[in-house]
Order: C-alpha cells, then sequence, then structure tokens
C-alpha cells in the first residue's frame, strides 16, 4: 500500500514535469492558473480539513499580495521579491489582528465573519484607488525572472508555480504530520476534550489562519506577475467562494485533495465553456452533485472506490 | 444637513432594511427549522421577482395574480430544495459545512441559469397601487413605498402568529426545538422541514417582488440580497426571526447614515465592519438569548 | 513532588447558576497516590464539581488547590500541563482521527516544538513526533488496543471509547487523574479490566478522583465522599458508606 502511494506521487510529479511541453498553450495556461489556485486553495484546505474552519475570506490576502506586488514594482519598481515579501508581511500582519478577535466565533458564524471581511476589503481595494488604481488596476507588471532567465511564457512561468506548489505542499504535510497536526485535528473533532489535554484552540488557531493568510498572498503576487495586472474584479466574492470550494470539491483532509480541486475549479468551467452560456449552470449542478454525493470530496469519493474494490477483491 | 435630507435617507434606510429584514426572515426561519444557513435566499427573491416580470409583461397577467405566483415560485422551489437535497443529506449524517457548500451551489447555478435564460438586463416592476407621490416631513414618498412597509410589517407580524397560533406553525417550532421529542408525539419532522423551506422561499420570493419596483432584478443581486440578509439575521441571533426583523431595520438605518454621514461608497465597509464587530461583541445578536455556537 | 501529602485540596467550595447553588462549601481532599471516590444521585452536582476542578468552570467561592497552588485563575490547559487530566461523562474522542493518533494527541503536551519547527519539519519537531508515537505505541499495548491502532475512533463500540479517553489521558502523565462515570457503557469483562488499570495507575503514583455510580468499581476508592445537593454528606470507606443509614436514605433508596 505505502510502496503503491509512494509510485503513484512519483508517477504524478514525472507527469506534471514531462507532459506540459506537449500540451496546447492554452491548455498550460489553465494549468498555471490550477496552480495557483492550488496554493491560495491550500491555505483554505489547511483551515477548512484541519481546524474546521471554512474561510470565506482567503480573497482579502490573495488580493493583498497581488497589489503589494502591483504597486511596488510598478510605482516603485522594486525587484519582484519585494513584492512577495510586503505582500506576505502585511497579511500576516493583517490576519493576526483580524484573526485573534473572529477566531472566537464558531461554524457559520465564523464563516460569514470571514465573508463579511472579504466584503469590506473589496469595497476598500474599490475606493482607495490611489494604491489599487480601482477599476482600472494596475498594469504592465513586469514578468518574474529568474537571474537572466524571463518567465513569459506560460509553459515556463508553469514551472515556476509548479516548484511553488511542490514546496507548499511538502511544508504543509510536514505540518499535518506533526503534533501542531495532531493539535489541530484533535480540536477540530472536539474542542473540550483537545483543551483537556492542553491544546490552545485560539492560539493554534490564529497561526494557522496566519499560515492560511500568507499562502494567499504569495498565490496573489504570482497571479499578478502572471496576469501583468492587478484590478478589483479579480478579487470579489466569487473568488473568496471558489477558493473554499477548492478543498471542498476536491477533499478537505488531504493535500492531494486540494490539488484536484483546484484543477477543477481551473479547468472544469473551461471544459464546459463549449456549452457556452450553460456552463455556469453546469458548473454550478456539477458543485451541487459533489456536495451532496461525494462528502468526503472527489478525492475521497475515489478512495472509497479503491478501499471498496480492494475489499471486494479478497476472498 | 437639513431635515428634509435626513427624512429622505432615513426613509431610505427604513426601506432597504424591511428588505433585508424580510429576507433575514426567510433566513433565520429556514435556519431555525432546518439549522441550514441558505446561502441562496437571496435566489428566491430573483426567482420570485423573475416570475413575476416573466407574468406580467411576458403574457400580460394580471398583476395580483403574478405576485401570487411569483410567491408560490419561492415556496415551490424552497419544497424542491428540501425535497431533492437536504432530506438526502441529512439521511446521509452530511458535514455540517456542507450545507451551507450546497446552498451557495444552488445559488450559483440559479443565477447562472437566471443569466442564461434571461440575460444581463435588469427588470424593474410597475409599483403597487397607484404612481403617486406623497410628501412626509419634507421628504417625498412614492406610494410603493408605503405599500412595502406595510406588507413587511404585516409579513413579521404574520409570521410570528403563525408560528405561535396555528397547528402547523406550532408543530414546526415542536420539530425545529427537539426533532426527537417531535417524532416522538407524531409530528412529522421531515415533512415540518419541507414546510419550513416552503415558507423560507415564500418569504424570499415575496422581498423579492416588494423591492424589484424599486430595485431591479438582475441575475447578479441575489448573493448582494443574501449578504444583506445574513447581517439583519444574524443580528437580530440567527434563529429568532423577528430578531432578524429588528436586524434588517438596524442595518437599513445605519446603511442610510453612512451615506449621508460618511460616503455612499463605504456603505458596505461600514455596515459589514460593524456585523463582525457585532458578532464578536454582543455573541447573541442585538436580542439576546440564543447562542452563538452555530455549527 | 512537592511536600504536600495532598495533591488536590478543596476548602469551602462553592458555586451556583443563577441563584440555585450546586455546590455548598464542599471540603475535601485527595492524596498524592491514592483514589479517592465522589458519589451522589444525578444532578447532585458531581459534573459541576468536576468541571469546577478541571476549570471548565470558574468557581465562586472557596479555594481549590492543587499540588498546593491556588488553582482560581488557571487555565483549563495549564492545569492540564500540570498534570490535572480529565475524562468526559460522554466520552469525547476525535473521531476523524484513528485510535492511535487519538493517543498521541494526548501527548502533545509532552513536547514543545512551535509551529514553525513543525512546517519546516526541524529535528526538534522530528524527535518530538518519534517521541510521541514511540509512547502512543506504548499506550495502545498497555491498553489492549494495539489491533485497533488504525481504525477510525468514530467506529469504536462505547467500551472502547472510554479505555480509549483513559488512554488518553494517561500519557500525557496525569498526577491527578478525574474519571467521570469511566465504567458506564462497559461490559463486566471491561470493568474487570478498568479496575485493574486503575490500580495500576495508583501503583504507578498517579491519584485519581472517580466519580462512578457503580458501586462494585467504587470499592477501589481509598476514601468515598457522597455528594448530595452540593454538599458532602458522608465519608469514608465503601463499607462503612454502605451503612451509614443518612446515605442510604438519600442514594442507596434503602
Amino acid at each position: 500500500m505505502k510502496a503503491s502511494r509512494s509510485l503513484v506521487i512519483l508517477l504524478s510529479i514525472a507527469v506534471c514535469v514531462a507532459l506540459p511541453p506537449f500540451l496546447p498553450r492554452h491548455f498550460v495556461d489553465l494549468l498555471v492558473f490550477a496552480g495557483i489556485y492550488t496554493v491560495a486553495g491550500l491555505g483554505v484546505g489547511l483551515l477548512l480539513g484541519q481546524c474546521g474552519i471554512a474561510n470565506l475570506g482567503q480573497i482579502v490576502f490573495y488580493a493583498i499580495g497581488a497589489y503589494a506586488t502591483a504597486y511596488l514594482t510598478v510605482y516603485v519598481q522594486a525587484p519582484a521579491m519585494v513584492g512577495f515579501v510586503v505582500g506576505m508581511l502585511i497579511s500576516a500582519a493583517l490576519a493576526l489582528t483580524i484573526g485573534w478577535p473572529i477566531l472566537r466565533l464558531t461554524g457559520y458564524f465564523l464563516a460569514l465573519a470571514t465573508l463579511a471581511m472579504g466584503i469590506v476589503a473589496n469595497a476598500l481595494f474599490f475606493e482607495w484607488d490611489w494604491l489599487t488604481g480601482g477599476t482600472l488596476g494596475i498594469g504592465g507588471i513586469p514578468k518574474l525572472q529568474i537571474f537572466s532567465f524571463v518567465l513569459d511564457t506560460p509553459l515556463r512561468f508553469y514551472y515556476l508555480v509548479l516548484g511553488v506548489v511542490a514546496i507548499c505542499l511538502l511544508l504543509a504535510h510536514n505540518l499535518i504530520r506533526s503534533r501542531t497536526g495532531l493539535a489541530l485535528r484533535a480540536m477540530r473533532d472536539s474542542q473540550d476534550a483537545a483543551i483537556s489535554l492542553a491544546v490552545n484552540p485560539r492560539a493554534l488557531r490564529t497561526r494557522i489562519f496566519i499560515l492560511s493568510a500568507l499562502l494567499g498572498s504569495v498565490a496573489g503576487s504570482l497571479f499578478a506577475h502572471y496576469g501583468g495586472f492587478a484590478n478589483v474584479q479579480s478579487f470579489g466574492i466569487e473568488k473568496s467562494i471558489n477558493f473554499l470550494l477548492i478543498p471542498v470539491l476536491g477533499g478537505a483532509t488531504s493535500l492531494i485533495g486540494v490539488v484536484v480541486g483546484a484543477l477543477f475549479i481551473a479547468v472544469v468551467p473551461e471544459l464546459l465553456s463549449q456549452f457556452g452560456g450553460l456552463h455556469q449552470i453546469l458548473f454550478g449542478v456539477a458543485l451541487i452533485g459533489v456536495v451532496v454525493l461525494m462528502p468526503a470530496g472527489l478525492t475521497g469519493a475515489l478512495a472509497e472506490v479503491w478501499r471498496r474494490s480492494a475489499e471486494g477483491a479478497r476472498p | 444637513m437639513n431635515v428634509g435630507l435626513l427624512a429622505q435617507s432615513l426613509l431610505a434606510g427604513i426601506t432597504n432594511g424591511l428588505t433585508y429584514a424580510l429576507i433575514g426572515i426567510g433566513l433565520a426561519a429556514i435556519f431555525k427549522g432546518s439549522r441550514v444557513p441558505n446561502a441562496m435566499q437571496g435566489e428566491f427573491s430573483v426567482v420570485g421577482a423573475i416570475v413575476v416580470v416573466l407574468l406580467l409583461t411576458g403574457h400580460g397577467w394580471p398583476y395580483w395574480l403574478a405576485i401570487l405566483c411569483g410567491g408560490l415560485s419561492g415556496a415551490i422551489l424552497g419544497a424542491f430544495i428540501e425535497v431533492a437535497f437536504i432530506r438526502y443529506m441529512i439521511r446521509n449524517a452530511a458535514p455540517e459545512d456542507s450545507y451551507l457548500l450546497l446552498t451557495i451551489g444552488i445559488g450559483l447555478s440559479i443565477s447562472a441559469a437566471v443569466l442564461y435564460f434571461f440575460g444581463r438586463e435588469s427588470h424593474l416592476l410597475p409599483g403597487f397601487g397607484s404612481d403617486n407621490l406623497y410628501i412626509i416631513l419634507d421628504a417625498v414618498v412614492r406610494e410603493h413605498v408605503i405599500w412595502l412597509i406595510a406588507i413587511s410589517i404585516l409579513l413579521t407580524i404574520g409570521l410570528r402568529q403563525f408560528y405561535r397560533t396555528t397547528s402547523v406553525g406550532l408543530k414546526m417550532m415542536a420539530a425545529s426545538i427537539d426533532p426527537v421529542g417531535a417524532a416522538s408525539i407524531g409530528i412529522d419532522v421531515t415533512l415540518m422541514r419541507t414546510f419550513t423551506f416552503m415558507l423560507g422561499g415564500a418569504l424570499g420570493a415575496a422581498a423579492g417582488i416588494l423591492i424589484t419596483p424599486i430595485i431591479p432584478v438582475d441575475y447578479m443581486i441575489g448573493l448582494q440580497l443574501t449578504l444583506k440578509g445574513f447581517a439583519a439575521a444574524i443580528l437580530g441571533g440567527l434563529t429568532n426571526p423577528l430578531g432578524a426583523a429588528i436586524g434588517g431595520l438596524v442595518l437599513g438605518i445605519i446603511e442610510a447614515m453612512a451615506i449621508v454621514g460618511v460616503s455612499s461608497s463605504y456603505k458596505d465597509v461600514i455596515t459589514f465592519s460593524l456585523l463582525i464587530l457585532i458578532m464578536i461583541a454582543m455573541p447573541q445578536g442585538l436580542l439576546g438569548r440564543a447562542g452563538r455556537t452555530g455549527g | 513532588m512537592s511536600g504536600h501529602t495532598e495533591i488536590l485540596s478543596l476548602r469551602s467550595v462553592g458555586h451556583s447558576f443563577g441563584g440555585f447553588s450546586v455546590l455548598k462549601n464542599v471540603n475535601f481532599s485527595v492524596p498524592h497516590g491514592s483514589i479517592v471516590g465522589l458519589i451522589g444521585p444525578n444532578g447532585s452536582g458531581k459534573t459541576t464539581l468536576f468541571n469546577v476542578i478541571s476549570g471548565y468552570i470558574r468557581h465562586q467561592h472557596g479555594l481549590v488547590a492543587y499540588d498546593g497552588h491556588n488553582m482560581q485563575a488557571e487555565s483549563i490547559q495549564a492545569r492540564s500541563s500540570a498534570g490535572l487530566v480529565r475524562t468526559f461523562q460522554t466520552p469525547k474522542v476525535f473521531e476523524q482521527m484513528t485510535v492511535l493518533e487519538n493517543i498521541m494527541a494526548g501527548a502533545c503536551k509532552l513536547t514543545r516544538s512551535g509551529v514553525i519547527e513543525d512546517i519546516f519539519s526541524l529535528p526538534r519537531s522530528r524527535a518530538d513526533m518519534r517521541r510521541i508515537f514511540e509512547l502512543a505505541e506504548e499506550a495502545c499495548l498497555k491498553f489492549g488496543m494495539e489491533k485497533l491502532r488504525h481504525d477510525l475512533a468514530l467506529r469504536l463500540p462505547a467500551g472502547q471509547r472510554r479505555v480509549l479517553e483513559i488512554a488518553r489521558a494517561v500519557i500525557g502523565r496525569p498526577r491527578l487523574l478525574m474519571l467521570d462515570e469511566p465504567s458506564s457503557g462497559l461490559n463486566t469483562n471491561e470493568i474487570a479490566s478498568l479496575r485493574r488499570w486503575i490500580e495500576q495507575l495508583r501503583a504507578e503514583g498517579i491519584a485519581i478522583l472517580l466519580v462512578s455510580h457503580d458501586m462494585e468499581l467504587m470499592t477501589v476508592a481509598d476514601c468515598v465522599h457522597v455528594l448530595y445537593f452540593g454538599e458532602i454528606i458522608a465519608s469514608g470507606g465503601m463499607d462503612e458508606i454502605q451503612k451509614n443509614t443518612q446515605v442510604r436514605e438519600v442514594y442507596l433508596g434503602a
């Protein structure tokens, strides 16, 4: 079982590395978005799968990353790294100041508080056009370059995103398997019992909220560099909902689930777009189908099928 | 600032507030009756209003009949959601969060369907009664606004009486407070949940029909309405429909004051920041009592 | 160990909910390494007392001293870290985690690695995890759960949930273990092994405060206190208690 699992992981990595050069440019473009969404969705997924928190405000940090990158690289002409770092710093500080009070709430109330946070932020991004460029946004964000290698094609950018995704997944994997991961899941399943074992829920949840914000910010900075612009339309409530759907669709408790969910969010609407205007309805219906029929997400459902067939195969 | 402007904005606040209240009441009724946080409550309003627009302008039905059918469409949609999805999910002990996600999905689908079948344009309904204007305290008031205020208040009181005096209302209350106990004395808990969704749907549709003469309906407005409704319901404590009514009114007035005092573009910033603050500071809502664990 | 002879002592502890006193002038103590029983009819305040001692409720009157320190201002977590650990009347296991992970969660407090160390899997984090894992494997063996260790706690029957909860509490090296109705939902065999474990834990130097309706199990206690409407009406060995006429009237129903 364990050997087959590492095999699957190795194979997936091989496919991720080797396949894209043979794919049409348009499809690689979608994969880049899937990668960026994986990073942002991973933050939401850690909160949902490990802490049981539905975060509908990830867009705030995604936008902060994007605007920090846009403003600093375009107006200040700072190096790209500065954009990433400043975005992360602001996001972490904000996550701490907002997270500490609102993480006292639980369940739907917390979900709604994060949603309200997203609405407030969106309205502010719209109004503060001296900073964000309002509806026009900020354009002309320079392409990323590594030494003198300019990431100016989807394929080149894809490999950067792939690297970032791999690192983030690895770090998240470490976290989940550590004592922090144990404490988080304990808290998710029974807060009373976790407290009796000396776990401090609010402090721990705030830390994971900050972590999630950092991931959102990195994803936002990547997005800004890739698209070359950042405007307020990219940071609406719908995007926040999509970020939450990523772990939900894929399966919140598994990291692979986040990747699957991000692929779903990035690719499925495109595939459905051949049905013309109908595609949004189909997307909604697909979402309902997953929520109703696969409570553990796509990967959860697959694992269940796998388990059943394995049991069936046994005498 | 003159009295007229103040009165005008206060009135606008009350009008908006009452619509938020109606959305919030429907939300609270559904949450109370089923523990489902209905993130598509605003879509009931869209469907209700669109049905009326279609029947009235498309097929030339009399207004009152179109309105009746609009309300009915909300109830039918509510029943459909309960029977087709919620029932199945409850039977399979679906995780808590999935109800929120389900309703988000339904909301997205309906909004997309409205876009697909009716396009991007927005529709207005004619006002109730005549198009007369009245002057109250220097503020100009359309007759429809008076109808809206009166009908909203009637619906709120009616709902309260429904829960308190009618046999079905009492059964719905019992089923929501103690499902096991209610079932043991012969109440069909599942059916009561279906009724709850019908009631919530009808209330949502009513809200939509009442505001469409003022705010045009389009495929995107559902989410906006849901958010305001949630804010109203949360201010009221989420499980208390009457609280949601007061919450909506408070919200509408705060919003109107924010527009006068600060700027119209900051109204969402102010209302939703305030919402977060109230959730933190007054965990039981403005009226207190009911717990805020919610999930 | 400190010089105090008692690990826990309660002096005139009182608490009321909305004007109704649920605890009145409760005095008793738990000597180091002893088993103290607490019995009383339903609603007599046993669970409230448990909540007060473990910190889930801040009591209003009197003094709760653990290991010679006043606990009034201490959080639940601080008490737990100091070795004051409880179980719950309805077992609260972590349902979506495996049996082994449940027990491991109980050992988290023995280690100190932080979130950042854990994310980057730094040496201390890995060492901590190894230690937690080894302790949990040991506890699994000790409590006879080695066959179940990869099962989700969700799938455990009621009796096993109790055992799991106790194992999870014990792995954190408690000095005072508070067991709330540990025998309810257990069959005769399971109660017998529960009794053996309780005795073994005492032998290991852990003091135990035991709430139970099971008079048979209660005979394991060195001293039993009878709580009735928030007051202790009798104290002594189980045989004494069973002879006490007042206790028989209010509690044993004879």
